[in-house]
């Protein structure tokens, strides 16, 4: 009886690992998509995980921001950094998502 | 059972699913570790150091936030009066111009307009119309956004976006002259640097453009040296515009064209950015960085400087008037709550310079808050640094104090 207790107890852990890990994919594909095309933030940014090299704005990969900091500068805009949330040009769910990625990428 | 295909990923990203699989895993991937200034700046993933365009300059001089945001030590920014352009901090809005992209250095455009007969000279044209050497400060608006309380978007400079500069060029007047005077119905001089052309970017967001009260031009330079050498592309070169004591935004970088006009400038880095509003509101309605305050900072001792011997202690800094020539400067050595006159030392460059100031005290071993406060014009360095949304124009006294510790 503990061994089948045991065994599942390792069931719904990795079930809610695997859970988690699908929603981390899901959010770091959509993140990329946002960064590549809605966004293009390579044209402005070098985070070596997307392949960008963009010279205008800080490295990414050096300035490792937190993910409340991208999201801030993301949704207000910063100098010649458009305003992406407050003039409509992403979603909130692509901002979050966008965050989520750059954040888990820039340095690796 | 359906197959979920996963979009895809260059190797490293693939490491991040496959490699820190275990929930502590992503839990450290998500945080972000606290890195002290010392570590970040001194032994820094970059091995080179300083980024290509500024491997000129003194690396230990520097903490580096960002490639285009590199600030100069509190103990660095010169004790001979004039920043050494090897320390001078780096604040650029968009990449520096290259070589290739200035071509020919005597050959540089620049247009005047707004003027009765509008010309456009080249440099060697400029330096032959005039020649002029002035002192002033180059400091960002932001000097001083690290101290703010708030969460305040923007490099966190704390004492080290400021240098004292000796420019060289012609008078802006000796300009205007030339051109038949400024029209009759012009409020601002408005100069446009073209760094933003080879980007491609949108001119309404990316043009540094900035507009300052027309009467600016009477004093302002068109600069083509820096402290003796011709002015490197990092700081603008080979032409700037310099308006004295206006913050650094106006003294607009790799200078296209300076325009007379009746209004601002509607570009986004003079509508909207560079704007002193109340925390949590913005808009063009609120006043822009102009002239900058009066203003003081203790550079020695300080907690970076280490520990002091007891004794006669030498307490060196720098104070400035902004548009005003700064009248005196007060050190307390008990964190404000005395105030003693400290001596200027050093040649007077002028209103726009800065001063060195020494204040020599007798210190026992122990611990002091040691602070400078300014005066220029009947104003008085304030107390607290005046709350604004982007944390701009500080000049409270208490936040520039120093804790040093004296053995």
């Amino acid at each position: 009886m503990r061994i089948f207790k045991i065994f599942i107890v390792v069931l719904l852990f990795s079930f809610s690992l695997t859970i988690n890990l699908k929603a981390d994919s899901e959010k770091m594909a959509l993140g990329l998509e946002v960064y590549n095309n809605k966004a293009m933030c390579g044209t402005c940014h070098i985070l070596k995980a997307a392949a960008s090299e963009g010279d205008i704005g800080p490295n990414l990969d050096s300035l490792k921001p937190s993910e409340e900091q991208v999201k801030g500068v993301v949704t207000e805009g910063l100098g010649v950094m458009p305003a992406f949330g407050e003039e409509g040009l992403l979603t909130s769910e692509e901002i979050d998502a966008v965050s989520y990625y750059v954040v888990n990428s820039a340095g690796k | 059972m359906k197959k979920k295909t996963i979009k895809k990923f260059d190797t490293s990203k693939r490491n991040f699913l496959t490699g820190s699989v275990t929930l502590a895993g992503v839990a450290v991937a998500t945080s972000v570790l606290p890195i002290s200034i010392a570590k970040a700046n001194h032994e820094d993933s970059d091995p080179k150091g300083l980024p290509d365009f500024i491997k000129w300059k003194n690396r230990d001089a520097f903490i580096v936030h960002s490639k285009k945001g590199i600030e100069t030590h509190r103990s660095a920014i010169g004790e001979s009066l004039i920043t050494p352009n090897r320390n001078i901090y780096i604040r650029n809005n968009m990449p520096t111009m290259s070589d290739t992209q200035i071509g020919d250095r005597n050959n540089w455009k620049v247009s005047i307009k707004g003027v009765k007969n509008p010309k456009t000279f080249s440099l060697a044209q400029l330096k032959k119309l005039g020649h002029t050497t002035m002192a002033t400060i180059l400091q960002c608006s932001g000097n001083g956004r690290g101290f703010f309380a708030h969460e305040v978007r923007g490099s966190q400079w704390k004492t080290g976006a400021a240098a004292c500069v000796v420019w060289t060029g012609v008078p802006m007047k000796v300009v205007v002259d030339a051109c038949g005077g400024v029209d009759s119905d012009a409020v601002f001089m408005t100069s446009a640097g073209i760094d933003h052309e080879p980007t491609g970017l949108d001119p309404k967001k990316a043009k540094v453009e900035r507009s300052v009260p027309k009467k600016v031009y009477k004093d302002a330079m068109l600069a083509w040296e820096m402290n003796g050498v011709p002015l490197p592309n990092a700081h603008g070169g080979p032409l700037r515009m310099v308006t004295p004591g206006y913050f650094g935004i106006n003294n607009v970088k790799h200078l296209g064209q300076v325009a007379f006009t009746k209004t601002e400038s509607t570009v986004k880095y003079m509508k909207s950015s560079y704007r002193i509003s109340p925390i949590g509101k913005k808009g063009s309605q609120y006043p822009s960085c102009w002239e900058m305050s009066v203003k003081s900072w203790i550079t020695r001792p300080t907690d970076e400087t280490g520990t002091a011997k007891a004794g006669n202690v030498q307490i060196v800094g720098v104070a400035m008037g902004g548009t005003k020539k700064v009248g005196s400067v007060k050190v307390s050595i008990d964190g404000g709550q005395s105030w003693k006159k400290a001596k200027f030392v050093g040649p007077d460059l002028g209103k726009y310079a800065w001063r060195q100031f020494v204040f020599e005290a007798n210190l026992a071993p122990g611990s002091y808050n040691l602070a400078s406060k300014a005066s220029a014009g009947g104003k008085t360095q304030p107390e607290l640094r005046y709350e604004n949304r982007r944390g701009y124009a500080h000049n409270g006294w208490k936040d520039h104090s120093v804790n040093i510790k004296v053995v």
